[in-house]
């Protein structure tokens, strides 16, 4: 079973587990994966996606070794999406997890953009998302020299938000996870349309897409439940309405 | 010294800086409704007064900057429809961005939902070290809609923006300055002190200066590289030429 989806509580968890390729995808399992990703989407159930890997690495394919492209699939989930990198997060392996929204790496692991180092360059939206996700100056850096960077030198500069050991990743990734599917789900959603497609044009066009999205969302039951549960100093109930 | 006196804000120029101060202490300087309406009126004193070179924004009080907007007014509009006309008539974060003076946030205590965003429509946020940020508003069932989802994927890139406002965590001074929401903590109770020292400096320099590293470096960004590299000579020779007629006495 090379893709593997299940989900608990609102967590869909998508495992990569092309071992022997380094989790790569080949074309059946890039396939499964657009599958996966549209059946995350279309389950009003799942709140919260979480991307990993099997073994020891989290994507990292050998040399020799040709992924197929799939972040796309990855970045189209409007859901909240997690990747935990339990290892080893590099070129199309990487490409990957800059298609979720939050990355969460184990001590140990290393990230790299190193396409440049055998001849080619990152064709799953790497030159893309790298620099829109980080400052300009590493995002350069990584792509042009293809180094490695520890998980520790990751976080420095924003691309990982938290780094734990390898035992305590999953503990770690379920509390967040937990914590991004008990928000109220159209709220989460255009937090990310808004940041997403705001980046994309001028700042006043973003800004006014950001206020039509905010007064939108003055047409939910979440929002008015959200001001109530503050005013009445309880938890929220959030019913994605 | 020049002062103005609003229900919520403090207006106060000493010299050639401008000190709006959020002043609803007992509320921990939440935004509400008449806030938004002093505010603007405090901007246009800001953009008009010739003798304004640089404004700083604070909270009064020992706790809070700004702790968010006030939950207690929400809901208070009529509909939708009116929710957002009002909120283009009176438009305080376009207005606050679009300002062609340097805006400095000096922070102290909570800076969250709003007043973060308050503080992401400044150029330049210095924190105290006791500062803790956040933007809480999906807990909530809400977005940032003061700017925030815009401001600070720009300030800080898109990665942090996305976690800061998917968790709606707090972050302390520390951390707000190892991810570039504020690009300096001052000592323990100096915060205002360094704002008024960085805003003395800058006050004294060119307004058109100034302005056009404001221009060119915003507005550039909402261009491709060329046009940005473009407005920037154009921007630069202007200057070069208004300071060559000052030299020979004449007018620009």
């Amino acid at each position: 079973m090379a893709i593997s989806c299940s989900t608990q509580s609102g967590i869909a968890w998508v495992t990569l587990g092309n071992r022997r390729a380094g989790n790569a995808l080949d074309d059946r399992q890039a396939a499964a994966l657009h599958d996966t990703c549209r059946r995350i989407i279309e389950d009003d159930a799942v709140r919260v996606a979480v991307f990993t890997g099997a073994g020891a690495v989290f994507c990292s394919p050998p040399p020799g070794i040709r992924a197929r492209p799939a972040a796309e699939a990855i970045a189209a989930i409007v859901k909240p999406t997690i990747a935990a990198l339990n290892g080893d997060a590099t070129g199309p392996g990487l490409e990957l997890a800059l298609a979720c929204d939050i990355r969460l790496a184990a001590r140990g692991s290393r990230l790299a953009m190193d396409q440049v180092t055998r001849g080619e360059m990152p064709s799953d939206g790497g030159t893309q998302r790298l620099p829109r996700l980080i400052a300009r100056s590493y995002a350069a850096d990584m792509l042009l020299t293809g180094r490695r960077l520890t998980a520790a030198e990751a976080q420095r500069i924003g691309l990982v938000t938290e780094v734990t050991a390898a035992a305590q990743l999953q503990a770690r990734t379920r509390a967040l996870a937990q914590a991004l599917a008990a928000m109220a789900p159209i709220a989460a959603r255009y937090v990310k349309e808004a940041i997403r497609e705001g980046m994309e044009t001028t700042l006043a066009q973003g800004l006014r897409l950001e206020a039509d999205l905010a007064v939108l969302l003055h047409t939910t039951k979440d929002r008015a439940e959200g001001i109530s549960s503050f005013l009445e100093r309880r938890e929220p109930r959030f019913t994605g309405s | 010294m020049t002062t103005a006196g609003f229900d919520t804000i403090l207006y106060e120029r000493r010299g050639a800086v401008a000190w709006v101060t959020l002043n609803r202490p007992k509320a921990l300087n939440a935004y509400n409704v008449q806030m938004r309406d002093d505010l603007y009126a405090t901007l246009e004193l800001i953009a008009t007064d010739d003798a304004v070179g640089v404004a700083v924004f604070r909270g009064a009080g020992e706790r809070a900057f700004c702790a968010g907007a006030d939950l207690t007014e929400f809901g208070s509009a009529p509909s939708q429809a009116i929710a957002r006309q009002v909120r283009f008539e009176r438009d305080v974060w376009a207005r606050l961005l679009g300002m062609e003076k340097p805006l400095i946030a000096a922070i102290h205590g909570f800076c969250l939902g709003s007043g973060l965003e308050i503080a992401l429509c400044c150029d330049l946020r210095i924190a105290a070290p006791d500062a803790v940020f956040g933007l809480p508003e999906t807990q909530l069932g809400m977005i940032p809609a003061a700017g925030g989802t815009q401001t600070m994927p720009r300030m800080i890139g898109q990665a942090r923006a996305l976690e800061a406002m998917l968790t709606g965590r707090r972050m302390d001074a520390r951390e707000a300055l190892a991810g570039g929401i504020v690009t300096r903590v001052a000592r323990r109770g100096g915060v205002f002190s360094t704002a008024e020292r960085i805003a003395q400096r800058m006050a004294a320099m060119n307004p058109e200066t100034m302005r056009s590293v404001k221009a060119a470096v915003y507005r550039g960004l909402e261009q491709p590289l060329a046009q940005g590299l473009a407005m920037e000579q154009a921007l630069a020779a202007r200057l070069v030429a208004a300071s060559d007629a000052a030299r020979r006495g004449g007018i620009g």
